[in-house]
């Protein structure tokens, strides 16, 4: 082979590594982009500060709905979340109040972090909650129980189709001396 | 230089003998061997951890398998088939008969290529030793999503290693089909008149070149969160299990198509061959296979329709996944119109390519169906998917696979192949091979989901047909192994030109090709499609 043509191969060569390169960079660059992105579009915020039912609400009448409650811990993490009424009858532009109970099963103490979520998830941007335990992360001392008040109200203007809402809490580990405190 | 060394050509004489011959291998047509015959049996492995599937399928209840046994042949299957059969063998392929149609002396980075073939038999060890490993191997189906495969045993590392190998390995396949295609060309063939075979090859390296580190980069990610304290997908610590999602995606769906477009090729030559007619339409072959190149970059999250994204992300992925049915559909009418009113014959590399074409096109259209957002909320992790993406990579990939081994199998080795054996092996497949999945869209529409060891009583007829379907379809595999180590040893001498319409240039060699072609380029006039109008010099040490 030509040594003309041997160089040409090999400054080829470089180029497609570079290429390769670039591309591994890319890969890790999506996790930054993938961040940007969710933040931009909301897509990620599941906590979001909650407005009153709207006043042309209040025209609607109340109807019962029924409420069930659960609560997932994902797997390997020590905490214990059950709420202590599994299903309430309830109408909406009611005012509910829930009892949930964490208890922390390790000989550490520990911080967590409770993420609601619904089913329907298009019941959620009607169930309103006026307090609740996961709007702040929680510390636990080792083997300690505690009991929270969650205070939610139904918009009147939930659609007619649901007729059954589930709220369910899955509780995550936050490590220590990271995020807010 | 370190790097010069990659190129250096060896000795046209030399040809060493017994196992130096192949560890030492720097030839192409030896390296080609190599990873068809590699490609082969990791085919084997991979069907036979498939029958083990479809044995345990036969019935509802547990019958072989544990659940997790059970989860681990599945993806396992998966890896094998993908990494370990169908991707060598589109390279062992390039490898053999690129350098013969374009005029090249050789691959252009001998030794490299010697590198990228060793490479796989290490790696494929690393994925089956992880069976035996405490735990067992990975479970996480070949997608090896996260946060499951955060969680599991040290065979997801065995699997993690084996896939940053097959990654250095094909990417540096790649680059050497790249810099051949580009600088090695004979005179006189002109890149809008090589053959498509060479075209698929191009955009399929490329293709590999620009996805595969973005999956070394995904699981990577998994090992770190796995090792080393990072929370890249694992939500308890802030990070997203939906993130691995999309950097899998963003090569995983290039990666259908590197599995697609040599196949394309394959079948671009076989047809025109066959029906004794230049390929129709080849410029628009080559911008229709370039377009699915670029299109495959913009559709990953179309397997993501269920995560949650907004409405208006499901309507763009939809829409760019139902526009590369544009260019396939291009393709698709290209070879009917070659074949339109063309002088056929049916030997057995036209049946495989016209199998190719009828069911590539049923699993075209099942993935046309998948790519409706609202109906992939239904069939999402069904054997709907199981059937539209076997219908394209056992029907489409493998049997063009088929079709090429027999096409150029004298060219190989100076011999003819039994045309009996093919055409059984050719009507077998093709019977067995819907047997086997056709009844899976049934359950597919009837809610049967994916990757279960145990299903619901109402499935048990569509497996069992199913599974019957599977073992014939892999005991007439052994009719092909058959007949390609019976053919070698007792097949009838092959012509020159074995085909009445074979015009491009691996025709114009001696048969068997010599072993080292083309070392002076010859001077062509090349029509469209790699066929040689007329040929000077070229000679063959």
């Amino acid at each position: 082979m030509a040594s003309g043509m041997q160089a040409a191969n090999l400054t080829l060569l470089r180029r497609l590594l570079l290429l390769v390169l670039l591309m591994f960079g890319f890969a890790w660059g999506l996790v930054p982009l993938y961040r940007v992105i969710c933040e931009v579009t909301g897509l990620n915020r599941v906590v979001v500060a909650d407005a009153m039912p709207g006043r042309d609400a209040a025209q609607i009448a109340a109807r019962p709905v029924l409420l069930q409650l659960d609560a997932m811990v994902q797997p390997g993490l020590p905490w214990q979340v059950r709420p202590l009424q599994s299903r309430l009858q309830v109408k909406t532009g009611q005012f509910i109040q829930l009892q949930y109970e964490l208890r922390n099963n390790s000989r550490q103490q520990v911080v967590g972090q409770a993420i609601p979520r619904y089913l329907p998830a298009e019941a959620a941007a009607y169930v309103k909650k006026l307090e609740c335990f996961c709007f702040r992360q929680q510390l636990f001392q080792p083997g300690e129980t505690r009991r929270f008040p969650v205070v939610l109200v139904i918009d009147r203007a939930l659609p007619a189709a649901i007729d059954s809402i589930t709220l369910s809490y899955s509780v995550f580990d936050v490590p220590q001396g990271e995020g807010r405190p | 230089m370190a790097i010069a060394g990659l190129a250096a050509v060896p000795q046209q004489s030399h040809r060493p003998h017994g196992w130096r011959r192949w560890l030492f291998a720097t030839n192409h047509k030896d390296i080609g061997s190599l990873y068809l015959w590699f490609a082969f049996c990791m085919f084997l492995v991979g069907g036979v951890l498939a029958l083990c599937i479809r044995a345990e399928l036969f019935r509802p209840g547990l019958q072989f398998f544990q659940p997790e046994l059970f989860n681990q042949l599945t993806t396992l299957h998966g890896l094998i088939m993908v990494f370990g059969a169908i991707m060598p063998a589109f390279t062992g392929l390039a490898n053999w008969m690129l350098p013969l149609m374009i005029g090249a002396p050789d691959m252009a980075f001998a030794r490299m290529n010697n590198w990228s073939f060793w490479l796989l038999p290490p790696a494929m060890a690393l994925l089956l030793l992880s069976f035996v490993v405490p735990g067992g191997a990975a479970a996480a189906g070949w997608t090896l999503y996260a946060p499951l495969s955060v969680q599991l045993g040290m065979g997801m590392d065995l699997t993690i290693f084996a896939i940053h190998i097959l990654g250095v390995s094909s990417i540096m396949g790649a680059i050497n089909i790249v810099v051949t295609i580009i600088n090695l060309r004979a005179p006189g063939m002109g890149m809008m008149k090589m053959p498509m075979f060479a075209w698929a090859s191009l955009i399929t390296a490329y293709l590999i070149i620009a996805v595969m580190p973005v999956l070394a980069g995904a699981v990577t990610m998994v090992l770190t969160d796995r090792h080393f304290g990072t929370h890249f997908f694992n939500a308890a610590g802030g990070g997203d299990p939906i993130l691995y999602q999309h950097v899998f995606w963003f090569f995983g769906h290039p990666e259908v198509y590197i599995m697609a477009l040599p196949a394309f090729g394959i079948v671009s030559q076989v047809i025109p061959t066959f029906a004794r007619k230049p390929l129709f339409g080849y410029t628009s072959m080559v911008y229709a296979t370039s377009s699915i190149g670029v299109l495959s970059f913009m559709v990953w999250a179309h397997h993501m329709f269920v995560t949650g994204m907004p409405a208006t992300a499901q309507l763009f992925f939809m829409y760019a996944t139902m526009l590369i049915a544009v260019p396939t559909g291009v393709k698709v009418f290209n070879w009917i119109a070659t074949m339109w009113e063309g002088s056929m014959s049916f030997e057995t590399p036209m049946l495989f390519a016209i199998g190719f074409i009828l069911l590539f096109t049923i699993g075209g259209l099942s993935g046309v169906t998948l790519s409706v957002a609202a109906v992939d909320v239904q069939l999402h992790g069904s054997y709907y998917v199981v059937a539209h993406f076997h219908y394209v990579l056992v029907a489409g990939a493998l049997f063009s696979l088929f079709s090429a081994v027999y096409y150029w199998f004298p060219k190989m080795t100076g011999k003819m192949y039994s045309e009996r054996l093919g055409r059984l092996h050719f009507w077998w497949s093709l019977l067995w091979f819907n047997v086997t999945f056709f009844p899976m869209h049934f359950l597919g529409l009837a809610g049967m989901p994916r990757r279960i060891p145990d299903y619901a009583l109402q499935f048990t007829q569509f497996n069992q047909i199913a599974s019957v379907g599977a073992f014939m379809f892999g005991l007439g595999q052994l009719i092909f192994l058959v007949n390609i180590l019976y053919s070698l040893r007792h097949g009838k001498t092959a012509a020159q030109q074995p085909w009445e319409g074979g015009n491009t240039l691996e025709w114009r060699l001696p048969t068997p090709a010599p072993y080292h072609s083309f070392s002076e380029a010859p001077q062509l006039d090349v029509a469209e499609n790699g066929v040689v109008v007329a040929m000077q010099g070229g000679k063959h040490g």
